[in-house]
């Protein structure tokens, strides 16, 4: 499941373990494609957690982790940037690239 | 509706595929141009396209044309934006923001796309962007710099004017530019894109702009930026003798996978992409 979440959630949840997030927006079409796509990834990867997150409700997030175009998916462990993987991807790409930098 | 297949291209690959997936009674529909492919109509003379000798390309590109639709080939004019691989189907956003969904896509795209600019590809997602409409909210307020390739992204120009403070038009073409006000008109050829952790600049042949956002407009985008995701071997698509890409479902066929440049081998190409399709089509069914 992908669980939205805003700034505060952020940093109280997505700093410990690993946490995949998504930046997001509703006005951006190649957004709502990644979602369900994501949301099969993540039925998949149980042991990780999954968040979205809406760029325009928390710009100040998306301005300290420097999203620049979206989607754009923010891959953290223990709180510790891995990458951001930005664009669409298809599943099994999304998946592979994710479970390589966990 | 979801067609079985969609074909992109209306050259010999994709006719070819096209007529084969309709014998073969797939709903099918061939996403081109109505002139077939711009390279056959302006090939002078063709001589060794078995059976058919000293063709010219524009009677050749008629004869194929006449195939498709004596099959009842259906052919529109769009052009797709992107092809998103949903999993179970595809979903292809067309520049005029409508859906198409297929089961299956043929790429038969030929190889008429500009090459990147330098830095482009590297600051892609980190200030560069394709899609004025995609990523415009993240430029409010700010500077942008936009590099169009024809007249019709004037319009998009213009909806980014709207939205941010300033914005700066390289047009890459002759025709006179009609633009708001507040659009700044620039004459110049683009270079490289350059920056740091993300894209600070455009430098053209006179000068380096700076800007927030670069936004690269073209007629035809490269496969790699169509079909996200999709392996790429150089300036071609990877495929395997099947005609298959490495996103199941997806196949491509003709030029874009590579060289020699042949409508023989296009056409014969296309027809196995075809016949790989329907054995993809089936596996769904199972």
């Amino acid at each position: 499941m992908v669980k939205k979440i805003n700034s505060e959630e952020f940093k109280n949840e997505a700093m410990k373990g690993c946490a995949v997030v998504d930046f997001s927006a509703v006005w951006c079409g190649p957004c709502k494609m990644l979602a369900p796509v994501l949301e099969e990834v993540s039925e998949e990867m149980g042991e990780v957690n999954f968040y979205n997150v809406d760029v325009d409700e928390n710009q100040n997030l998306a301005a300290e982790y420097g999203i620049m175009n979206i989607p754009a998916i923010l891959v953290l462990k223990d709180g510790v940037k891995q990458d951001i993987l930005v664009g669409f991807k298809p599943k099994e790409t999304l998946e592979s690239e994710i479970k390589a930098l966990l | 509706m979801r067609y079985d297949v969609i074909v992109i291209g209306s050259g010999p690959a994709g006719l070819s595929a096209a007529i084969t997936l309709k014998i073969r009674n797939k709903s099918v529909l061939v996403v081109g141009n109505a002139e077939v492919s711009e390279k056959v109509e302006k090939a002078h003379e063709i001589n060794n396209y078995l059976g058919i000798p000293a063709v010219k390309g524009s009677d050749l590109a008629k004869q194929f044309l006449d195939h498709a639709k004596s099959l009842g080939v259906e052919i529109v004019n769009h052009q797709i934006h992107t092809v998103y691989a949903m999993g179970e189907f595809f979903s292809l956003q067309t520049t005029a923001n409508e859906t198409l969904e297929a089961s299956a896509v043929v790429l038969a795209t030929g190889v008429n796309f500009g090459k990147p600019y330098p830095g482009e590809n590297e600051f892609l997602g980190r200030g560069v962007s394709y899609c004025a409409t995609c990523d415009a909210p993240l430029y409010k307020g700010k500077k942008i710099v936009m590099i169009g390739s024809s007249k019709k992204e004037e319009a998009e120009a213009d909806f980014m004017s709207e939205i941010c403070s300033e914005v700066i038009y390289i047009p890459t073409y002759q025709d006179e530019v009609d633009v708001n006000e507040n659009v700044q008109v620039v004459r110049e050829e683009p270079v490289e894109i350059k920056g740091g952790l993300k894209a600070m600049s455009l430098a053209t042949k006179e000068q380096e702009i700076e800007a927030d956002g670069f936004f690269i407009l073209r007629e035809s985008v490269s496969p790699g930026q169509l079909v996200p995701g999709l392996a790429m071997d150089g300036n071609h698509i990877q495929v395997n003798r099947k005609m298959e890409t490495n996103i199941r479902g997806c196949f491509a066929c003709g030029d874009i996978v590579g060289a020699p440049y042949q409508y023989i081998k296009a056409a014969g190409e296309g027809n196995i992409a075809a016949i790989s399709v329907v054995e993809y089509l089936n596996s769904l069914k199972k």
